[in-house]
């Protein structure tokens, strides 16, 4: 027996054939707002208790990316298979004005049927519009080629992975299905995004850049459970600095660079701070430091070298899945940089214990 | 990409821009509206986004004496008011720690060696790298002072001693009044800074909606094939204001007119976007050579007659605005009682190219018009009238592609459509793309992306010198044969809040055509 699963938020309970007569009814009973879309927006969850959350994270996703929002929860424990379904508008003031909606169709989908999640989102797009899926935790066998040859982009957190190194398998091998068409973003490679950024800031000073060949540390401190997050971090700056692994001893790693310069790499971890908390980058004349305190919203990026020393404060990323999700939708493009550190990520994954 | 970016391994492929480079910004006129309300809430909108270069300096350069914690206070006080993204107190006080106030008069030369010293300060603190952005938005009499100074105190020039490092300078607009004054701008700016290294704002080319023209026309193959006088009737640009002469704008406004004010600079910016032919690269002077064509290729209106028959000029008397009365544009604060400055011009322009020969352009702007609005129409041609000319209504007006650049930026396209019912009918209907509707997300201030594009030094949305002389040729004629006519065809009249004065439908009338309704 299922656990009981709050629907209150969902909006008006309808018949899965009634779909869509419903929400042409929704409109023409609302003349005053405007119904836009830009895309057709899955949440899948395999979690049924999410539904609920994910209605309250497209309300607020909605306020800048007006969608057609399907959220589908799978309870696979189910005995009984059925589809239930709910259809709200989520409507937000543009600019103070005009009442601008977004419709949202949530399924509750129970019991074990391999077609139905595809057959589900197939039936109920905006047609030509991009699909973009946010699928919520591990990559299920119901991720399968005939759903995600039709996505056009595809948003998950590698942090919530119990397996990492089975999902990105799974992935890597769906994007060469879909021969790169479909475009993956980890919401762990998100979350570094402005830490990234502000490395490439730092970098813009002369004395660091005079420093970049003798670097000898980097190190990463980060949550237990953004271990990929760190990982792809520390995959990016040796990606970008063009360094080799040499060797790995637990959390530390001898890297070389193409000078033959040894640099140790170290991560951290810190269950009590930020999901990703320092990254230091350091040679003997000159550090570059970034990091964040738990709760905080800012970055403090500081650059120490001998004759000067500058610290500012800077955004960080987001906490919360939907504040990254929200960004990674405003980014758009290929995260082609992403597939570019991949490869010296996998490297680093794969030597994990 | 900036020569940072050839150095830096972490910067390439981050960011799909160009890269905005660490600097000083020096400001001249900081205690004014432009820096209290567009510069620093732009800086400070781009450390909120992430994007302001790690060690931007910003020194304020101005007569008043004040101090770095009153010019702060000020500024924090309007950024509160104004800023985009609200006010972040840790974003502020990490901006605010780098800004300064560096008072001196704009003719004394030692305020500039103080400043060149001070400089040079900063940049050892920073670490050694003296990029310099010299930001002219004081009043337009203090701009060969400042230039001249800047020379002299040898600010203006590539130093030996700092490899790639560089100094620019962003001139605000009026640039110049005439031909003659602007060239003459253009010789001290050109003597002081190489053109390369010389941005001339034009705020309006950093919206998102002028920028959005080149996209939606060399982006969508639908478009371009469409993009010529074989299919395009007219087009219409027109920059609508509601505001008048208020906070003593008229003093300035009664010496400049709405022909200096607008068209030379805002609307033939847009027009020449919209005419260009398709650039060889996105590199600045990929666009501006194709831009500064379009200019070069106006038909020049330069007896009286010619000016008579397709330039109107008008004021606005006393009228009704949005419910208010509001006086005559002769009766505005600072305003000369007999003036004889438009408030309101209509052009009918001709691009003699291939791709225009005989599409009208016509361009219009006024104040005290019905409502805000900045719009640029393309009118297609009708449809060959063999099918629906007999049913019951004829065909409607041909399609009608319109580009909002302000307020509600967006692109609509009407076309005709059946009625439902058993008979054929045909209505005009619209389809309509609303930026605030799709993207909830506010754009970036136009003087976001413009400073920013500086610091990387990328001018493709500043004014070029041959556009700016090019855009005075023009403009000039036409207030020459002004001058000429005297008051032998006096100045058109409308009553505040209407949509212009009657002389201008007549204008667009005598070719068959009406002025879009907004």
């Amino acid at each position: 027996m299922s656990a009981v699963i709050s629907t209150e938020g969902l909006g008006m309970p309808v018949e899965v054939g009634a779909i869509d007569g419903q929400l042409k009814k929704l409109w023409e009973a609302d003349e005053a707002s405007t119904n836009a879309s830009l895309m057709n927006f899955l949440v899948y969850t395999e979690d049924p208790s999410r539904l609920q959350k994910n209605s309250e994270t497209i309300q607020a996703l909605t306020r800048e990316h007006a969608c057609r929002a399907v959220l589908i929860a799978m309870d696979r424990e189910a005995s009984e298979a059925k589809i239930e379904a709910w259809i709200t508008a989520h409507c937000h003031l543009a600019h103070g004005k005009k009442s601008i909606c977004s419709e949202q169709i949530s399924f509750l989908l129970h019991g074990k049927s391999l077609g139905r999640l595809r057959n589900t989102v197939f039936a109920h797009l905006n047609s030509d519009l991009p699909l973009v899926f946010w699928w919520q935790g591990e990559l299920s066998d119901l991720f399968e080629e005939r759903l995600y040859r039709l996505l056009n982009r595809l948003i998950f957190d590698s942090s919530t992975w119990s397996d990492p190194r089975t999902g990105f398998r799974r992935l890597i091998e769906a994007r060469e299905d879909t021969k790169g068409q479909m475009v993956t973003q980890d919401l762990s490679w998100t979350r570094s995004y402005f830490y990234r950024l502000a490395v490439a800031r730092l970098f813009d000073d002369p004395m660091a850049q005079k420093s970049f060949s003798t670097i000898n540390k980097v190190r990463v401190k980060a949550q237990p459970e953004h271990r990929t997050g760190a990982l792809l971090m520390a995959a990016w700056v040796i990606r970008r600095s063009g360094w080799k692994v040499v060797s790995r001893q637990g959390d530390q790693w001898q890297l070389k660079s193409k000078e033959g310069k040894e640099i140790a790499l170290e991560l951290l971890w810190d269950e009590e701070g930020a999901p990703i908390a320092e990254l230091l980058i350091a040679a003997p004349d000159c550090a570059v430091r970034i990091s964040r305190e738990v709760g905080n919203h800012h970055l403090c990026q500081s650059i120490y070298a001998h004759d000067h020393c500058l610290d500012f404060s800077g955004p960080a990323d987001s906490d919360q899945p939907e504040g990254l999700v929200a960004s990674q939708l405003s980014r758009g493009g290929k995260n082609s940089l992403f597939l570019q550190v991949l490869p010296q990520f996998l490297e680093l994954l794969e030597s994990d214990d | 990409m900036g020569k940072a970016g050839v150095s830096n391994p972490f910067r390439e492929d981050l960011v799909s821009r160009n890269l905005a480079e660490a600097c000083s910004v020096v400001i001249f006129g900081a205690t004014g509206d432009l820096t209290h309300r567009k510069l620093i809430p732009a800086l400070y909108n781009l450390a909120v986004d992430g994007e302001l270069p790690a060690g931007v300096r910003i020194l304020g350069f101005a007569r008043r004496d004040w101090t770095d914690e009153f010019f702060r206070e000020g500024l924090e006080k309007l950024n509160k008011k104004v800023s985009r993204t609200g006010h972040d107190d840790e974003i502020w006080a990490s901006l605010a720690s780098n800004v300064e106030y560096h008072q001196s008069e704009f003719q004394d030369e030692e305020g500039y060696r103080s400043l060149a010293k001070r400089l040079d300060e900063i940049d050892r603190e920073r670490g050694g790298k003296g990029n310099r952005l010299f930001y002219i938005a004081s009043a337009p009499e203090y701009f060969d002072d400042i230039l001249l100074n800047l020379k002299k105190a040898g600010l203006s020039q590539d130093r030996p001693d700092c490899d790639g490092c560089w100094s620019r300078v962003i001139v605000e607009k009026p640039f110049g009044t005439t031909l003659a004054t602007a060239q003459h701008l253009n010789e001290v700016v050109n003597g002081t800074f190489q053109e390369k290294e010389t941005y001339r704002i034009d705020h309006y080319l950093g919206k998102e909606t002028a920028q959005n023209i080149m996209v939606l026309r060399f982006a969508n193959a639908i478009f371009e094939p469409m993009w010529n006088k074989e299919h395009i009737d007219h087009v219409q640009i027109t920059c609508a204001e509601h505001l008048g002469m208020e906070g003593g704008r008229g003093g300035y406004y009664d010496k400049a007119g709405a022909l200096r004010d607008m068209v030379q600079n805002h609307l033939l910016q847009l027009l020449s976007l919209v005419a260009m032919e398709p650039p060889t690269d996105l590199s600045a002077d990929g666009v501006r050579d194709e831009k500064v064509k379009v200019i070069r290729s106006l038909r020049q209106w330069d007896t009286p007659e010619l000016v008579a028959e397709n330039v109107i000029r008008g004021q606005y008397v006393a009228g009704n605005v949005n419910g208010d009365e509001v006086p005559g544009y002769r009766e505005e604060d600072r305003v000369d009682p007999e003036s004889e400055t438009e408030a309101y011009v209509a052009l009918r322009c001709m691009i003699d190219t291939w791709r225009w020969s005989g599409v009208p352009f016509y361009v219009r702007m006024g104040k005290r018009l019905p409502k805000k609005a900045t719009e640029i129409s393309i009118h297609f041609k009708e449809t060959p009238s063999v099918l629906f000319n007999a049913m019951p209504g004829g065909v409607p007006a041909g399609n009608v592609l319109v580009m909002r650049i302000q307020p509600d930026e967006g692109i609509s396209l009407m076309m005709n459509s059946k009625l439902p019912g058993t008979t054929l009918r045909m209505e005009p209907v619209k389809m309509d793309f609303h930026y605030a509707s799709s993207f909830g997300k506010s754009s970036p201030e136009a003087y976001e992306r413009l400073l920013l594009d500086a610091m990387a030094g990328d001018a493709t949305l500043f004014a070029r010198r041959d556009e700016v002389e090019e855009a005075w040729r023009f403009i000039d004629k036409i207030h020459n044969a002004w001058e000429e006519q005297g008051k032998e065809i006096p100045i058109a009249e409308f009553p505040a809040g209407s949509w212009g004065p009657r002389e201008a439908d007549e204008l667009l009338a005598k070719d068959g055509r009406t002025w879009r309704r907004l």
